[in-house]
């Protein structure tokens, strides 16, 4: 986790570095994502995810995770630019859905915070109103 | 004396929970005289979750309602992550858009719930059961709420019908930082969404979406929003990725007009030359470079590409 984390300060900080002097620059559509942005910062963010998560450190992470490398490019190909860089902040600090973390809660803690309605850890508790 | 010091704890730990469900008093006090006493979408199916998968079936449930037929294990591939047992928020979003259907954050609030249910959206919440040190997070669907028993109904996890206490719902939710979407198939909008949430919600739907499902979802969100340039310079971009150029170079030159915006005289001047009007293509590039601002480079090659 420390590898990814790690290497995505270092993309993020590249990105933000050179989003600058990469400027697409021929006659085209201005796309809405150009448009909704305006501040073009992290143009390249999804081709510096997909090289890095080519590498074989960080591949072997995300077997780790259960992740296969196809399926985490599939992945990054889906998101927006502005999700890409997201992304990287979210991958460690976001709460991932499941009841994850419940082993380290004191049960009897959470049995009672349940029964006054300030929790819903146990589908069995009533809460008193 | 451990039993004495546990229970001072918790003492503690209650006074400091108590206190920020805020919205629950006030919402019973005056609920909105325009909604319906109680609302319930029976008709939402219901998946049974499996092991720690509550994001693929919370995710199933509200894009078979929308009228896209999924079942949660087509969905595990794309928005789950074994090592961490659980969905990333980003990736729930993904998910919907990858099944092809428009994912929209709606506002925190009891009422925003309330007003999607009664528009018949099942609502896919972000709860944290658990409490904010020890995190339990949870992906729920809010189906329906009932104003004189107070309660939210739910599909969550195992349970098909949760009732769920609106002051407990809101602790859970708002442990979660309110966070609350809603899938809807392109061209119909969730009625409590804000203009920035829709417009962002489009523009990650048009990444992955066939233009012409982007664009019928953009004119939609034209339609309530007319001001918006972003959306404008959506739907003439989808449309001329469709082949439709002219339908394209009525909207860029609309939206050229209304904002006088660099980007949108670049893309006018591209359609109008592909249609060979090219003194009228000319003159968009001419206004586009005089604009300058970000796409600047981009107007003067366009401009070139005019003189060719």
């Amino acid at each position: 986790m420390n590898i990814i984390k790690r290497l995505f300060s270092v993309v993020l900080a590249i990105c933000f570095a050179n989003g600058v002097v990469i400027q697409t620059a021929q006659a085209a559509l201005v796309s809405t994502e150009q448009v909704a942005r305006l501040a073009t910062t992290d143009e390249s963010a999804h081709q510096r995810l997909n090289e890095m998560f080519s590498r074989a450190d960080v591949q072997a992470e995300l077997e780790r995770l259960g992740l296969s490398a196809d399926l985490a490019k599939e992945r990054i190909a889906a998101l927006t630019d502005a999700e890409a860089a997201a992304l990287a902040q979210q991958i460690d600090d976001a709460p991932a859905g499941g009841i994850i973390g419940a082993i380290l809660l004191v049960f009897f803690v959470l049995l009672i915070t349940d029964i006054l309605g300030f929790t819903k850890v146990f589908p069995f508790t009533r809460s008193v109103k | 004396m451990r039993g004495a010091w546990a229970a001072a704890c918790l003492v503690a730990l209650l006074a400091a929970l108590t206190g920020c469900a805020v919205q629950t008093p006030r919402l019973l006090a005056a609920p909105p005289a325009d909604l319906p006493p109680r609302v319930e979408l029976t008709a939402t199916p219901f998946f049974p979750q499996e092991d720690y998968q509550c994001g693929p079936a919370a995710l199933a449930t509200a894009l078979s309602a929308a009228g896209i037929p999924t079942r949660p294990d087509a969905l595990v591939d794309r928005v789950f992550l074994p090592g961490r047992q659980g969905s990333l928020q980003i990736e729930m979003l993904v998910g919907a858009r990858g099944r092809g259907a428009v994912a929209t954050r709606i506002p925190g609030t009891l009422e925003a719930l309330m007003r999607e249910t009664n528009d018949g959206n099942p609502v896919v919440v972000l709860q944290n059961l658990g409490l904010s040190w020890a995190p339990s997070w949870h992906y729920a669907v809010v189906i329906g709420y009932d104003l004189d028993a107070a309660h939210f109904v739910l599909r969550s996890g195992p349970l098909e019908r949760q009732q769920l206490a609106f002051s407990t719902f809101e602790h859970t939710w708002d442990r979660s930082g309110r966070w609350a979407f809603v899938v809807t198939p392109p061209g119909a909008l969730p009625t409590t969404a804000s203009e920035a949430e829709v417009t962002r919600a489009l523009v990650a739907f048009e990444h992955n979406a066939p233009p012409a499902a982007a664009a019928r979802a953009y004119r939609s969100a034209l339609a309530r929003w007319p001001d918006n340039l972003t959306l404008a310079m959506g739907l003439g971009n989808t449309l001329y990725a469709q082949g439709e150029t002219s339908g394209a170079a009525a909207v860029f030159r609309d939206a050229a007009q209304r904002h006088d915006d660099a980007a949108a005289y670049n893309n006018l001047a591209i359609v109008l030359l592909e249609q060979g009007r090219r003194d009228e293509a000319r003159r968009a590039a001419q206004r586009a470079v005089s604009l300058g601002g970000p796409f600047q480079a981009q107007a003067a090659d366009t401009l070139k590409r005019v003189d060719e």
